[in-house]
């Protein structure tokens, strides 16, 4: 029956192909312009650590107190969203995670060993060795430096599998040297391509940037007064030079802990608040303690990763599709109605009422069917255009993966067939009478 | 044109008229803001910096190693860049507008008050004005013996600065700021104002609370930023752009091999790259808007013609009856003025109320009557023209219809 | 076959009540061919519609071949009128997006049967009425005559115990009306019951005995003999 439907489907859109062509269009464009953003949304919001995202955690601590304007920095509501260098060193000294690491963004001119090629520029991370097993990170060659390499400050570097491809060609390069501003560093590891999405362990500036190249100890950073390239946002001016910097209530370092358990994030979250209230007691901060410990999802919801546009943009297309969907139902209805007499003769014939509702579905789902893949069609088109119209960062996020095309199906049949249930119900409706005779 | 008898037969014919009025409510809801945002972004990304923007780019250079000389190496690389054909000026910089980076500091009148004024920080030496090609509406420009040198970390403030008209109308209100005094932040002595510049906006772009009070405060302090990586801004000679961008990276490599010189980029490039996400969204809203419009206006076409089929023999009655082709021709133009018409006042509502959800959840300016006219006005006009082609068909029906019953 | 005792139907408006048949009988026993004549607004398409199944009554008793079709629901009905009706409309109504095949097709899809049954009925019934061979052919190729007589191979493919015929040769001129009397005879002389509502006197003659209803009542039972015909009528 159900594929007797389907032939009566096709054969019933083929007899008026002006109006089958205007409902198909009509679906696909909603659809097209609705998974659009439906796809760069989930792309955005999904977790980029699974298994993982609520095990790790970032602190907050306010030190800069109640009154402040801080312009780039934030509203005087939001905890900052770096800590000052004290606070860092002292949660790395507390040790009172699993793994923890204090962090930051900074850059260097390499120059290669050979002569003949031009320094060039390179991201580099400053991290503790708990930054690796922290995050996954995958390796190529070699392993992270050691505990001891962090203490000693010592000037190993982890590379990016993109830069050994560059210097090494790929090679295993572990034992070789890379110089960074005139200053050798020894690899001890090649790491295999990370490029996580969004870039969550580091939301200053880029949310979709793209990850370093150079991973050295942060301890070595600092003694090598490597400057932050992420943001430096300071309450009052710091007093001069570098040293000035670390003393500073200036914040721009990153920090992350590894907490297995909802227990030791209590526990952790004790500790912070312990934490501030001993700065309050020895009279660095003259304000109640004020601390925040965020997972990895609460941490991407409160750096705002989807922006307001982005989440406007998925509301205007999303109205797009109704409206669509609306002007899909009209011409149903005008389709079924104009067969009004080929109904009445079927129910004359012997067809009950779910005989004629099945009958329109499949109609409707025909139609829908149709629609999603004129949708997928303009879903790819649409991707292709925001690559081009928006940031480059973006640009990974405009993917059809195979769940997305499910998706797409499922939307475009489901919504053609809700927005067919009204005309479906009006033609079981029509009255297998004698109104037959006459117009 | 007696409105009862088509109101009469709309009732009959409910369903279809609830949907095209509704779609037309939906499409000029989403026709009124999508039209707003738009004009915003686009006035966003004109926002004047203040910069004469044709004809200035900007170098991004690092030196390698830490070489102790910087100053002297840095003055080589200006007299250069100076010497250049095309080149008319050129300085060094800490930072320059639309990069989106940048320094900001507080600054007040009286010293025993917090500062409540933010402002950006610009260093520059005597070149930078004319580099920038900023206006000077009172005082005067640097002279050379007022410049110093000021790495990043250093936490010292010049004696004397340039602010940006804006920046001296909320410091001194009503009066000339040349030669007062103010107290930047972490300063211990005061800076006297020499001289007031037209407009520089900040480095930032973005849109919203802080940036809208602060977007064109501005201090040039007399400054060569001394830094292994910094900004060297050269203006050309009109016409002579792109040729110096090439000549300039060669002929600093000529007098250094040891830099890293990222990117060479016309200051026009870094305003399209700083909005452009702004653009981005301007251009998918206008594209949504057509799309929304066509989609409406082809449905508007389907159901007329479906009703007209349906009526072809009321229509064959009229016109036996008496009614000319343009009295049918107005029946359904007027049909579709009343569904648009009660889809319109529904769809303004609508408007407004999406925009004031907008305006809280998103901190949005509000929408401006105008654009709710001016979207109406398409709305309705796009119903009149989607009709036109089923009313001509139906006007085009003979008056046999009525006997012979289609 | 068709035993209609006291059968009423009223129409109720706002206003009014109007009663569409009061006090109808009639039994149309298996094999008869019956004509229903009346002028127009007397009742005589409401029982056809009622026949049909297609609508309710309101009082009264009717069965249909031996079993009592009150109270029957929608699904019950639209069975029954699948297995045990044939209906013949006046204007064809045949299915414009489908070719002859398939329209005799329709009431078998609903019946249930295989493809290789429905083949054979389709098959067995075009041949009946002489159209086997534009089987591939779609409505609007055909003429008024040859749609009509697609019809009655519908109506007659389910092998239905009573076929109802509202004015079938009314949308044909003289010539293929006759075509289709003729073959409308030949049924019943196969066996078929045959019930058709006609204004048409010459046409009721053709039936075996006529009723004759005004204003929702049977006025009179004529019991006509055959006449035969003669060559040039």
């Amino acid at each position: 029956m159900i594929s007797y439907y389907f032939s009566l489907a096709i054969r019933s859109l083929k007899r008026n192909i002006v109006l089958t062509i205007l409902m198909i269009a009509a679906i696909g464009v909603g659809i097209g312009a609705s998974m659009t953003t439906l796809t760069v949304f989930r792309a955005m919001g999904a977790d980029p650590i699974p298994g993982k995202s609520a095990r790790l955690f970032v602190p907050q601590i306010d030190n800069w107190g109640p009154n402040k304007d801080s312009g780039p920095a934030g509203s005087p509501h939001k905890l900052q969203n770096q800590l000052a260098y004290t606070d860092a060193v002292a949660l790395m000294n507390a040790h009172a995670a699993a793994r923890q690491s204090a962090m930051y963004a900074s850059g260097l001119p390499l120059i290669p060993a050979n002569p003949q090629l031009q320094p060039f520029q390179v991201r580099i991370r400053a991290a503790y060795t708990d930054f690796f097993p922290m995050f996954d990170v995958p390796f190529r060659y070699g392993a992270p430096w050691s505990a001891a390499d962090d203490s000693a400050h010592a000037d190993v570097a982890v590379i990016s599998r993109e830069l050994n491809d560059k210097l090494f060609a790929g090679a295993d390069s572990v034992g070789k040297t890379v110089n960074l501003d005139n200053h050798a560093y020894r690899i001890v590891g090649v790491l295999q391509h990370w490029e996580p999405i969004p870039k969550f362990y580091d939301l200053i500036d880029e949310k979709f940037g793209k990850s370093a190249e150079v991973y050295l100890p942060f301890t070595r950073a600092i003694d090598a007064r490597m400057d932050s390239w992420g943001s430096f946002n300071c309450k009052e001016s710091p007093a001069g030079g570098w040293d000035g910097r670390l003393r500073s209530e200036c914040i721009w370092i990153q920090f992350w802990v590894e907490l297995p358990t909802s227990a030791d994030a209590a526990q952790y979250r004790g500790f912070l608040q312990n934490y501030a209230a001993e700065q309050r007691r020895s009279g660095r901060f003259d304000w109640p303690p004020r601390t925040e410990l965020r997972d990895v999802t609460q941490w991407l919801q409160f750096n705002e990763v989807v922006s307001d546009e982005f989440r406007i943009l998925v509301l205007v297309s999303f109205s797009f599709l109704f409206v669509c969907l609306l002007n899909a139902m009209g011409l149903m209805l005008a389709k079924f109605m104009s067969r009004a007499r080929d109904f009445g003769v079927r129910r004359a014939l012997g067809a009950n009422r779910r005989a004629i509702f099945a009958q329109c579905v499949i109609e409707s789902g025909v139609i829908g069917f149709a629609g999603a893949l004129l949708g997928l069609a303009l879903t790819s088109l649409g991707l292709m255009g925001l690559r081009s119209l928006l940031s480059k960062s973006i640009a990974a996020l405009t993917h059809l993966d195979a769940a997305d095309i499910s998706i797409v199906i499922a939307l475009a049949v489901a919504s053609t067939v809700i927005a067919g249930l009204y005309p479906t119900w009006r033609a079981t409706r029509v009255q297998p009478a004698w109104h037959l005779k006459a117009q | 044109m007696e409105l009862r008898p088509i109101l009469s037969a709309m009732r009959r014919n409910k369903v279809g008229a609830i949907l095209i009025g509704v779609q037309i409510a939906v499409t000029l809801a989403i026709l009124c803001n999508a039209l707003f945002i738009m004009e915003q972004r686009l006035a966003l990304s004109h926002r004047p910096s203040g910069m004469e923007e044709s004809n200035l780019f900007a170098i991004d250079n690092e030196f390698v190693g830490e070489p102790a000389d910087l100053p002297v190496r840095q003055q080589a690389d200006m007299a250069a860049l100076r010497a250049l054909p095309g080149v008319i000026d050129a300085y060094d910089a800490n930072e320059y507008p639309l990069t989106n980076s940048g320094w900001s500091e507080g600054v007040t009148v009286d010293p025993d008050q917090p500062s409540a004024v933010l402002c950006s920080l610009y260093f520059g030496d005597q070149h930078a004005l004319a580099t920038l090609g900023l206006k000077l509406i009172s005082g005067r420009n640097f002279n050379a013996s007022e410049i110093t040198d000021r790495g990043p970390t250093d936490q010292v403030h010049a004696a004397s600065a340039i602010v940006t008209r804006t920046l001296a109308e909320k410091l001194f209100p009503g009066v000339s700021a040349v030669g007062r005094s103010v107290y930047i932040e972490g300063s211990k002595h005061p800076t006297t104002i020499i001289g007031v510049v037209e407009r520089l906006q900040m480095p930032w772009t973005q849109a919203g609370g802080w940036a809208e009070k602060y977007f064109y405060n501005s201090m040039i302090e007399p400054y060569h930023f001394v830094a292994p990586e910094t900004w060297y801004l050269v203006r050309t000679q009109p016409g002579r752009l792109a040729a110096v961008m090439q000549a300039a990276r060669k002929q600093l490599f000529a007098i250094d091999r040891a830099r890293v010189i990222d990117k060479v980029e016309a200051v026009t490039d870094t305003r399209a790259e700083a909005y452009r996400d702004d653009r981005g969204l301007a251009v998918i809203l206008a594209v949504v808007c057509a799309s929304l419009l066509g989609v409406t206006g082809f449905g508007i076409v389907g159901l007329t013609s479906y009703w007209v089929s349906q009526r072809r023999r009321q229509i064959g009655i009229r016109r036996a009856l008496g009614a000319t082709r343009g009295a049918i021709l107005r029946y359904f133009q007027t049909e579709n003025l009343l569904i648009a018409a009660a889809g319109g006042v529904v769809g303004i509502g609508l408007a407004i109320a999406i925009n004031l959800w907008m305006v809280t959840s998103f901190a949005m300016p509000r929408l401006q009557v105008g654009w709710a006219v001016a979207g109406a006005l398409i709305v309705l006009l796009l119903g009149q023209l989607a009709v036109l082609w089923p009313a001509l068909r139906a006007a085009a029906l003979p008056p046999a219809l009525a006997t012979r019953g289609g | 076959m068709l035993k209609m005792t006291h059968l009423s139907k009223a129409y109720r408006t706002e206003v009014v009540e109007t009663y569409a048949l009061r006090d109808f009988s009639i039994h149309v026993r298996p094999g008869e061919f019956v004509a229903v004549t009346g002028p127009s607004g007397s009742g005589k398409t409401t029982f056809l519609t009622i026949a049909g199944l297609l609508e309710e009554f309101s009082g009264g008793e009717y069965q249909l071949d031996g079993s009592d079709v009150r109270g029957l629901d929608d699904n019950a009905r639209s069975h029954l009128r699948n297995e045990k009706i044939g209906f013949i409309f006046q204007a064809f109504n045949l299915i414009p997006d489908l070719n002859v095949f398939d329209n005799v097709d329709v009431p078998l899809r609903y019946r249930g049967f295989n493809g290789a049954e429905r083949r054979r009925r389709i098959q067995k019934s075009l041949e009946r009425v002489g159209l086997s061979a534009r089987s591939r052919h779609y409505p609007a190729e055909l003429s008024g005559g040859q749609q009509q007589r697609v019809a009655i191979a519908r109506a007659l493919a389910g092998d239905p115990r009573l076929l109802l015929a509202d004015e079938p040769t009314g949308n044909l001129d003289t010539h293929m009306a006759r075509g289709v009397m003729e073959l409308l005879e030949e049924l019943h002389r196969d066996g078929a019951t045959i019930v058709m509502v006609t204004h048409d006197p010459e046409l009721a003659i053709r039936a075996q005995r006529e009723v004759h209803i005004v204003d929702g009542q049977v006025v009179d039972l004529v019991a006509q003999p055959r006449l035969v015909r003669s060559a040039q009528a």
